[in-house]
């Protein structure tokens, strides 16, 4: 007799470090063989075993195209055929036509780091089944993902000895984490063990998320980060982008096993809408007009704008609460960028003028200018009427610090001429010929949101026995804010712009 | 040995194979146990030592008695462990699981798995550490991790113990409630599935299966755990209970009544908050699968979690949302719930927060979106509520990443291809437009000295494009145009090119779409001004060229002329030069043009063309080739030519395509498949054991004479006997005989076999290379040849040789076909006792009493340390060892069966040595073992134990005849 057999589980996972020219190799991998087993069952003659890791190495490679890097053609690496554009890759195990294939293989990567796992397929394997009905793919990928955060730490890429030590605990972890093929959690990161103590035994279930509970002086610390992106094109035929996400950060040293906690976001009067909000699983119930608002479609001037309420129990790390996008009717700071081609020099005009709702208090404020695909910078005449001008002849980039204060009239310029005339060709970039040129902004203004979103101390609720200290605070922080010059081409940069 | 068992463990689990060729798996596998009893041996390495067991353990324990001894030593490593030793213990609780299930004892029912399920769950009953304390907890937490393996291995293993499961689940409190939960949830499917199978089944029966508690089910269902079990059938009638709406899923029939079930799902709900995302992905999985097999209970009693579940970060907690909506559609899900969750799929793909895999995830998941009313199942379709206005959100810009631009624009030509054939004039709307603005830029990019990966991302956007939008002539056409000006400035993109054509000409025959951007090519090379010329974009152009040529509608005199002028112009210094590849570059086009159906037009330019080639290039190899092209031109007809250069010319199969040998100059990099030796698809030949007369048990094996003359007294015997070891090619080979034979298979192609050659490959390094054998021929009607295969052993273990044979058909065809292993048992690798000719019977018992004595004392004293003594006792008839002596030791013999006992030597090449002397007492035997080799030693012994199954077995015929 046949069964359905149990799923949601990984085969085998890989975890490979790759450094460009230098060393490729596989650090950790681990097979499951009761799956295997199940896999062979389920898949029937079509069943394609798991290659010794050196072969798996070598394929994924390939079908990453980081096989080979000095050849400029590769046919089976570089078939135009071969799409890749879902997050599972096929590894061909006996070469293109031999149709043995190892698939799903889910892969993350990040820096030199390679995670991947090949996911089992809970359906028969003729005809292919959707990737988006196994369920072993959403698992894989979380699992991935929890491993990929634990093994890089904080930073966004590893160190070699921290990645090394890290490594060394995985047959621990994965013990906790994934014995026997199932993924069942993900590593634990931060858990401030020092004030966990093991749960007392009681009636109350302790959430399996929950290491054990809180002792101490109870404090509830909520931190609201927004981020601003900006494509500005200074052109009358293309519209300027903005936008806005924000992420809305919680530790909660609470006592008690499931100790009840209500954040509530708010928003000023005629404040545009919170839209596609997340929520962290560990808040336990949501109201379905929070949800309703999202950037894919147009913004109903009624629709709900707070306040936004999320209880939930925490867990004793660090959490992100919520994260959620916003329009906003304003770009924080605008500006405009002219580039003359004259004779191998550039002159070059720049303004910004910081929006008068905006606090003029930065942490730090400055704009890159580089220039790409030309020799080396020569003579730099350029004047500021504010801030300091910062040049870096290597990599062709100026860089103009604006400090922590706008002057008075809120515009700043920037003017002059640059030549390259330097021996050597400067930094290259595909995108940037010619005229097409950019200023990327970075600042920091703390105590601030363009939603104008806020967390008020005092609305922060937590049932408890004793009364907490709760802190909040709030930024806001550039990303990927661009000004591009009017007087070249710029790159599309969204959809909305055809609409 | 201890020092260096992390490099061997992480040497074995690189690569097993290439670590089980220095050692076999039985010896590593022993010195594992051995390893693991070791009370010096730390925690850590005992660990370590498990990972072979945890990861392979079919490469260690490949049947049923070897899993099974392995699992009674590992719960007596278990049963002795300290109890503080918890890591160890947990990895050894899922190393005997691993064992146990890939061994195939849990399916064939082993009492050391019913030993170990007890183990288990008695464990697992120890809810909120009553008996053994918190500090357990991981143990328990692995214990219930195995029981659930099990469950998932051998569905319904526990579907009658689902009240204790339940019990338990309620019982404990601490995080570990979430092990017993994710056990309890799949015990209630599978149990709850089982019911279905079953006719006739109701509310009674799962009445009864929730408050059951009685033992394991070993039944049926165990079997289907089985890899060798095949029941597709089944498998595809009950897999759609994954997929939707569509398929059909197995129900059982009970009525209203089913309170208990409805209780405990909603207990089961309730408590889903506590558990992790994944775990509480999995708990929901689970229950929707349950519920779509329990119609009487409605899907209504997610709902109160589905607005925690729409809301959440978590891509496993919002795949299950969608897998719960393919599996109710609007039982659960209204209308706007379903525009609901299309939206935020959308909006999710392009969220700044969320990471490129899950982004890649979702937007697969809009392709396969699960609709309440789906209009069509074909594998890629939109969604109706997908509209080109929300799909904006997700159009390709150059700020993307390849594969989430690749997964993009498949998305929006989707959208765009339904939006154009609402459009009259098929030319495609604005958001046609867009996207083709977009290859462009990217081609813009390829300009600017793009990195590989950027000029592969617009091959693979260009073909993207062309599957869809081919038709549209406006784009496809300044494509081609696009192209060819790229071509001329990146000539080295010449094999992208050649590959995009290729594609688009499989996918798109008869758009010739394909043709076209050749014929562009063809245009663009010939009409550049050669002034411009470099060698290297010469090499490129040759390459397009020659492509050009295999197309019969493109015209090719432009390319004989382009040719011409480059070969014989004065300007050019190739010809001087005599580039060799160069040289092959332009016979490789006019050896196409040779083929091409408008030869006949061609015929004079390209005769100057090989003319000044033999004339006048400046190496003889190109010469040479280029006469024989002249001379085949203008001596053969076209049909004969065609004949001549390409077996199959008209089929353009470009990856199997025959080449003859006239081809391998214009296509030296193929010159291996020129002289192609073919594969069969099955073995046709194999090798039978043969036993020649010399081999067989011989009655009088020392009829020398008796008379030889005492030579030497006392010792000597043993001497002489060591002495002829100094001939280090003494001895040292053991002779195989096979019979040659057809297989099975019957294809009279192969009836005569001629130069028949065999190869053998060794898959350990226990013996020495084997050298070919020739056979010079195998007739289906002959008798078959004798094959004599020499062993060479530098281990005296038994072996695998991987055969193959290379032969010639009657056609004078060559074939490559594999043969089935070739084992050679322990026992062929016995030699009898080889003494010097001519000597006496007592002379050889001198010698095995000398060798028996050294063994003893070496022993006892230490200094031999590879000698070893042992004994081996069976149950056996008196009549039986007589037989059992004559049919397996005759040929060992060193003294005669005599009063129950008998002295036997066995010699194995190159050193070793096995002494038995046998003593029967009554209805036992007693089989005395000394060996100067005691890795042999688990080897005899399994050797004796199969000689007396044997006897027992032909005993047991007899008796009951």
């Amino acid at each position: 007799m046949a069964f359905l057999l149990a799923k949601m589980s990984v085969r085998a996972l890989w975890i490979i470090s790759y450094e460009k020219g230098e060393s490729v190799a596989v650090r950790f991998s681990r097979r499951y063989p009761t799956v295997e087993q199940r896999a062979k069952c389920m898949a029937g003659s079509l069943y394609v075993s798991v290659p010794e890791d050196g072969t798996v190495l070598q394929l994924l490679l390939t079908e990453m195209g980081l096989s080979d890097s000095d050849k400029p053609y590769m046919a089976l690496r570089d078939d135009c055929l071969h799409q890749q554009r879902s997050p599972a890759l096929e590894l061909h195990v006996e070469g293109p036509s031999s149709g043995r294939v190892l698939w799903p293989v889910l892969v993350i990567s990040q820096g030199s780091l390679i995670l991947a796992c090949l996911a089992m397929v809970d359906a028969p394997a003729d005809p292919r089944p959707p990737l988006a009905s196994l369920f072993s793919v959403s698992q894989g990928l979380t699992l991935l993902a929890g491993l990929q955060a634990f093994l890089c730490g904080s930073g966004s890429k590893p160190d070699r000895e921290g990645l090394t030590s890290r490594l060394a605990m995985m047959p621990s972890i994965l013990l906790q984490i994934c014995p026997l093929g199932t993924p069942l959690d993900i590593p634990q990161l931060g858990a401030s063990s020092a004030s966990a103590m093991p749960t007392p035994a009681g009636t109350q279930k302790q959430p399996a998320w929950k290491t054990g509970v809180h002792r101490g002086r109870a404090v509830v610390n909520v931190a609201l980060t927004e981020m601003v992106r900006s494509m500005q094109y200074g052109n009358r035929n293309r519209q300027d982008l903005w936008d806005v996400y924000g992420t809305v950060t919680c530790k909660c040293e609470v006592e008690g096993v499931l100790p009840n906690v209500t954040v509530t976001l708010t928003l000023p009067p005629n404040g545009s809408p919170l839209m596609d909000v997340l929520v962290h699983p560990c808040v336990s119930s949501l109201d379905a007009s929070i949800l309703t608002a999202m950037s894919v479609e147009d913004c109903d001037s009624s629709a709900f704008s707070g306040p936004y309420k999320f209880p939930f129990s925490p867990p004793l790390e660090p959490f992100r609460l919520c994260s959620y996008t916003s329009q906003v009717p304003v770009p924080p700071i605008l500006g405009t960028y002219q580039l003359k081609d004259d004779d191998n020099q550039l002159r070059i005009t720049v303004s910004l003028k910081l929006h008068e709702s905006v606090r003029n208090s930065f942490e730090y404020c400055e704009a890159h200018l580089p220039f790409f695909n030309r020799d080396q910078m020569g003579s730099v005449d350029v004047k500021v009427s504010s801030g300091q001008l910062e040049v870096s002849k290597e990599k062709n980039l100026l860089v103009w610090v604006l400090g922590q204060k706008f002057p008075k009239s809120r515009e700043v310029s920037l003017e002059g001429s640059v030549s390259f005339s330097g021996e050597h060709p400067g930094p290259t970039d595909p995108l940037c010929t010619d005229l097409t040129a950019y200023i990327k902004l970075y600042f920091r203004v703390p105590d601030l949101t363009l939603s104008g979103c806020c967390v008020d101390q005092h609305s922060v609720q937590v049932y408890s026995s004793a009364k907490p200290r709760i802190v909040t605070s709030r930024e806001l922080l550039s990303s990927e804010y661009f000004i591009w010059n009017s007087t070249g081409t710029a790159p599309v940069s969204s959809g909305h712009m055809m609409l | 040995m201890s020092a260096n068992w992390p490099e061997r463990i992480s040497a074995f689990s690189r690569s097993p194979s290439q670590f089980l060729c220095s050692t076999t798996s039985d010896i590593f596998l022993a010195e594992v146990l051995h390893e693991l009893r070791d009370d010096r041996a730390s925690d850590h390495i005992k660990v370590l030592l498990l990972s072979p067991l945890l990861e392979h353990p079919t490469l260690l324990c490949p049947s049923v008695s070897v899993g099974e001894e392995t699992a009674l030593e590992l719960m007596s490593v278990f049963a002795q462990c300290s109890p503080k030793s918890l890591p160890l213990r947990c990895h050894l609780l899922l190393a005997l699981t691993s064992v146990l299930l890939c061994s195939c004892c849990v399916s064939s029912h082993t009492s050391a798995s019913q030993d170990f399920l007890d183990l288990l769950l008695q464990m697992a009953q120890d809810t909120n550490d009553a008996q053994a304390g918190a500090a357990l907890h991981p143990l328990r937490t692995t214990a219930c991790d195995c029981l659930r393996e099990l469950e998932a291995c051998l569905p319904g293993l526990l579907s009658q113990r689902l009240e204790l499961l339940s019990t338990l689940r309620q019982q404990e409190n601490s995080r570990l409630h979430q092990a017993y939960t994710g056990l309890h949830a799949l015990a209630l499917r599978n149990a709850v599935y089982l019911l279905t199978q079953q006719k006739g089944s109701g509310a009674g029966d799962l009445k009864g299966a929730l408050g059951s508690n009685e033992g394991f089910v070993w039944g049926e269902g165990s079997d289907s755990a089985h890899p060798n079990s095949e029941s597709h059938s089944d498998l595809a009638l009950f897999s759609p209970l994954t997929l939707g709406p569509m398929g059909k899923v197995p129900s059982l029939q009970t009525g209203q009544d089913c309170k208990e079930l409805r209780s405990l799902l909603s207990s089961l709900l309730e408590e889903s908050y506590l558990l992790t995302s994944l775990s509480q992905a999995a708990l929901l999985r689970r229950l929707v699968e349950v519920l779509a097999m329990v119609p009487a209970v409605s899907p209504t009693i997610f709902r109160a979690q589905l607005l925690r579940l729409l809301g959440t970060c978590k891509v496993c907690l919002l795949h299950t949302t969608l897998l719960m909506k393919a599996a109710f559609t609007d039982s659960l899900f209204s209308a706007e719930d379903e525009a609901f969750l299309l939206k935020r799929l959308v909006g999710l793909s392009q969220h700044p927060l969320l990471s490129t895999p899950e982004k890649l995830f979702y937007m697969d998941c809009i392709l396969h979106f699960p609709e309440n009313r789906p209009i069509s199942s074909s594998d890629e379709s939109l969604p109706v509520l997908l509209t080109p206005r929300l799909a904006a959100a997700l159009v390709p810009t150059v700020f993307n990443d390849s594969v989430s631009m690749l997964a993009r624009l498949n998305l929006l030509s989707l959208v765009y291809l339904e939006e154009g054939e609402e459009d009259r004039e098929g030319q495609g709307g604005r958001g046609l437009a867009y996207l083709y603005d977009h290859l462009t830029s990217l081609l813009h990019i390829v300009e600017n000295q793009a990195s590989r990966e950027m000029v592969v991302t617009f091959f693979r956007a260009s073909f993207l494009f062309l599957l869809h939008f081919c038709h549209v002539e406006r784009y496809s056409e300044d494509l081609s145009q696009r192209l060819c000006d790229l071509y001329l400035r990146r000539t080295r993109l010449a094999p992208h090119l050649i590959n995009l054509a290729d594609r688009t000409q499989d996918r798109l025959e008869e758009s010739g779409w394909a043709v076209a951007l050749l014929r562009a090519l063809q245009r663009t090379i010939t009409e550049a001004p050669l002034s411009q010329l470099t060698l290297q974009d010469l090499r490129w152009h040759l390459r397009i060229l020659a492509r050009v040529a295999e197309e019969g509608e493109v015209l090719q005199k432009a390319t004989l002329n382009f040719l011409l002028c480059v070969i014989t112009s004065s300007s050019s210094a190739l010809c001087v030069s005599g580039d060799w590849r160069l040289g092959n570059g332009v016979l490789g086009v006019c050896r196409r043009l040779l083929l091409h159906p408008s030869l006949d037009s061609l015929l004079t330019p390209l005769a100057d063309l090989l003319q000044h080639l033999t004339c006048h290039y400046g190496e003889t190899d190109i010469q040479d080739h280029a006469r024989l092209y002249y001379t085949l031109l203008t001596t053969l007809s076209q049909e004969k030519l065609a004949g001549v250069l390409a077996q199959r010319g008209t089929e353009r199969g470009r990856q199997a395509k025959v080449r003859s040998l006239s081809a391998i100059m214009g296509e030296t990099e193929e010159l291996t498949s020129g002289l192609t030796v073919h594969q069969t698809e099955r073995p046709l030949l194999r090798l039978v054991k043969h036993e020649p007369d010399d081999c067989k048990p011989d009655h009088k094996p020392d009829s020398e004479p008796a008379c030889e003359t005492e030579s030497s007294p006392g010792q000597g015997g043993i001497e002489e006997y060591r002495a002829q070891f100094q001939s280090s090619s003494f001895a040292s080979e053991i002779t195989l005989q096979y019979h040659l034979t057809h297989t099975g298979v019957h294809d009279p192609h192969f009836d005569k076999l001629f130069s028949i050659r065999l190869h053998f490959d060794l898959t350990d390094s226990h013996y020495e290379e084997v050298s070919d054998i020739s056979v010079p021929c195998l007739f289906r009607t002959r008798k078959p040849p004798t094959v004599t295969l020499r062993l060479k052993p530098k281990q005296p273990y038994h072996t695998t040789l991987r055969a193959s044979a290379i032969f010639t058909t009657e056609d004078g065809l060559s074939w490559h076909s594999p043969l089935a292993d070739l084992n050679v048992a322990f026992p062929e690798v016995f030699l009898p006792l080889l003494t010097p000719l001519g000597w006496a019977r007592e002379k050889k018992q001198r010698v095995f009493e000398g060798i028996w004595g050294e063994i003893c004392s070496g022993q006892s004293e230490g200094d031999l340390t590879n000698a070893a003594t042992s004994l081996f006792c069976d149950q056996l008839e008196d009549s039986a060892v007589g037989e059992l002596v004559e049919k397996h030791f005759q040929r060992y013999l060193v003294s005669d069966l005599d009063k129950g006992r008998c002295k036997v030597l066995f010699f194995l090449p190159p050193q070793s040595h096995v002494l038995l002397k046998v003593i029967t007492e009554e209805d036992a035997i007693q089989v005395h073992i000394a060996t100067d080799n005691w890795k042999l030693l688990p080897y005899v012994n399994s050797y004796l134990e199969d000689i007396t199954k044997e006897s027992h077995s032909t005993q047991q015929v007899n008796g009951d005849v």
